[in-house]
């Protein structure tokens, strides 16, 4: 069972009625032994004033005095008999009539008290005694009948088993209110999680009780530590970027200042390996720049996101007017790290403001599963273009700067979020339309 | 053309100021950020090339605090970095361009030249003021079939004055956008390239505003 809940609940729901139950047993057997208790110390009593009323005569005769005996063992069955054997004389009383109870021996000073049935199967309690009068063995057992004292006994049991059901009900109620009331710090918590999934938040909230803390707080942490990484590694491959790029600079231009004009070849080679190390640089450096699949990282949000980015492609491509427009419905963040969002969407709408005539597309959809399409009225590509751009990620005319790099590693991002990315003509706009699908992590 | 350029490595700083210096510009080169800040805030430049990796500043926050104290000259950012967030980031932030690692000197000029025409207006690749048709490339004028060759501070000094034409220049505006930090600036001079302009393009080239100025075209 791995539902705290449950697990809460079920141990508390038995323990409780093993606690009710013992107490009712406990509860039950004592009042039981009370009144039996209380009942015998009655015929004891009864006893007592019969061995009063006793006479023995000198003839060994034993009498009992009529004005001693209680009316109630003068009628028939009355079920309070008496039984007195004096060295094998039997005194009966009149409620026996002719029955006789079955009265065990007792020693002189002992007492037993038995659970006896007597006339017409009543169920008796009989308490019995061995006396000495007037150096005679005189033995004197007196019964009751239980019926009623059971009777009550078992209204008193089923009064007893009905208040403890409700309390039992009542304490149930009670509990599962409270195991409720402090489990919803730890629901709130896995609602966090979700939200954190989803980038709405980027760290848990650690108002929660002492238990769960040390979970959230090492959560927190984690993510904490996953962030800085990621800004240190960021950091470090812009700082490494910088230390190549800017040698590279002086060497490419060294290059070509220094080789004679007219040796073709040399001139050649030297600007194909200086571009294989900066293509090569680029590639990776940008490839080891995505976060990726991280949690708790703010990501792409397209209110405050998108338009900064849409005002630095209308003035980096400043000789074109593009109209830019944008369908994103409800969506308000795309779901991955903002600097990746950043990067695609750079990536694809660069290349979208290169080759529009006029007007740039972004629709954004998401139902089951997210799709970003980007679309622009240029020229478009035909069929085998497609293709090629769907294996390799590059758009063929490679005399645009940056155009390879820049669909590679939309690529590059697209795959690390496990999506799809293909290529195809724009219905609406004729141009090319570069269409992403990605899976909803929610 | 007076530009400021902030780049911290002292190689490829020297050869962007040579090759600029051949293209008929005069710049002043600073190595960290603090020094460019101070250049940039203080003295009229017509264009800044930044780059972000500066020493002791970084070039973001030299460019966000020329922006806020107003210095429009316009800025074009040098750098290593090519993620979209730092282009996002330099152009929000004030820049005009933005220019990777590595470039060709070419490039660098063709963005320059762009970016100085953008900001005074100018459109079109070659400079062409009334009937006078400047060749940045060649540091030639031409009018009417007729075509002069021109010295360096003679080109400079035309240049300047057809990408402000109509308008009054003093000399101390002249020297400012001429000569480098560090040159001998003596007003004087300007005087000389003046009359030497008129001698070579004709007397009406460049009107006398006395106690004012020059002034260049039609107009005048």
């Amino acid at each position: 069972m791995t539902s705290l809940r449950a697990r809460l609940g079920l141990g508390l729901v038995s323990s409780l009625v093993v606690m009710i139950g013992l107490l009712w047993l406990t509860v039950g057997i004592s009042v039981r032994t009370l009144m039996e208790d209380q009942l015998a110390s009655r015929l004891a009593h009864d006893a007592e004033s019969l061995l009063g009323g006793l006479s023995i005569d000198a003839a060994g005769h034993a009498s009992l005095d009529a004005r001693r005996i209680q009316g109630i063992y003068q009628q028939p069955y009355s079920g309070h008999y008496f039984q007195v054997d004096v060295e094998g004389e039997v005194l009966r009383s009149r409620s026996l009539w002719d029955a006789v109870l079955p009265v065990p021996r007792v020693a002189l000073g002992e007492t037993r008290v038995d659970f006896i049935t007597g006339p017409q199967q009543q169920a008796l309690l009989l308490w019995t005694r061995g006396f000495r009068k007037q150096d005679r063995m005189v033995q004197i057992a007196v019964a009751e009948e239980l019926d009623a004292m059971l009777a009550a006994m078992q209204g008193f049991r089923l009064r007893l088993a009905a208040w403890s059901l409700t309390l039992l009900f009542l304490l149930l109620l009670i509990q599962r209110y409270i195991v409720v009331r402090s489990l919803r710090s730890v629901s709130a918590a896995a609602d966090d999680v979700v939200r954190l999934e989803q980038g709405d938040i980027s760290a848990l909230d650690e108002r929660v009780p002492d238990e769960v803390r040390p979970l959230v707080a090492a959560i927190n942490k984690l993510l904490q530590r996953q962030q800085q990484r990621l800004l240190r590694s960021r950091e470090a491959l812009g700082n490494l970027a910088h230390g190549i790029k800017t040698p590279l600079t002086v060497l490419q231009q060294l290059g070509s200042e220094k080789i004679p004009p007219d040796d073709v070849e040399a001139h050649a080679q030297w600007q194909r390996y200086s571009r294989q190390i900066n293509e090569q640089v680029d590639q990776s450096l940008r490839r080891a720049r995505l976060a990726g699949d991280s949690l708790g990282a703010s990501h792409f949000d397209l209110r405050t996101d998108l338009p900064p980015l849409v005002d630095t492609l209308n003035r980096l491509h400043r000789d074109k007017s593009i109209v830019f427009r944008q369908h994103t419905g409800e969506s308000v963040t795309l779901p991955m790290e903002q600097q990746d969002g950043m990067e695609l969407l750079g990536n694809l709408l660069d290349n979208a403001w290169k080759w529009a005539h006029s007007r740039v597309l972004l629709t954004v959809e998401h139902d089951t599963q997210w799709r970003i399409l980007v679309e622009d009225d240029g020229p478009g590509i035909d069929a085998a273009g497609l293709q090629l751009l769907a294996q390799r990620g590059m758009r063929q005319d490679e005399n645009m700067p940056g155009h390879g790099i820049g669909l590679s590693i939309v690529k590059s991002l697209v795959e690390e979020l496990s999506g799809t990315l293909q290529f195809r003509a724009s219905p609406s706009l004729g141009g090319l339309q570069v269409c992403i699908t990605l899976g909803s992590r929610a | 053309m007076r530009l400021l350029l902030a780049e911290d490595d002292p190689d490829l700083s020297l050869r962007l100021k040579r090759y600029l210096g051949k293209q008929g510009f005069a710049v002043d080169a600073v190595h960290n950020g603090v020094d460019a800040e101070f250049n940039g805030r203080e003295t009229p430049y017509d264009a800044i090339v930044l780059d972000l990796g500066l020493p002791q500043r970084s070039g973001l926050e030299v460019l966000a605090n020329w922006r806020s104290a107003e210095v429009k000259t316009p800025v074009l950012i040098l750098t290593a970095r090519d993620s979209w967030q730092e282009k996002v980031r330099g152009l929000q932030q004030g820049a005009d361009d933005y220019l990777t690692k590595p470039f060709q000197e070419e490039e660098l000029l063709a963005r320059l030249q762009a970016l100085i025409r953008r900001n005074t207006g100018t459109v079109g690749k070659t400079l062409t003021v009334d009937g006078w048709v400047l060749d940045e490339e060649t540091q030639s004028v031409s009018r009417d079939e007729q075509h002069w060759e021109l010295t360096g501070i003679e080109f400079r000094l035309l240049r300047y004055c057809m990408l402000h034409p109509g308008r009054i220049l003093s000399k101390t505006q002249l020297t400012e956008h001429i000569y480098e930090q560090d040159a001998d600036k003596d007003s004087n001079v300007i005087e000389v390239y003046v009359k030497r302009l008129r001698e070579k393009l004709g007397k009406d080239i460049i009107a006398t505003r006395r106690g004012q100025g020059y002034v260049f075209g039609r107009q005048a």
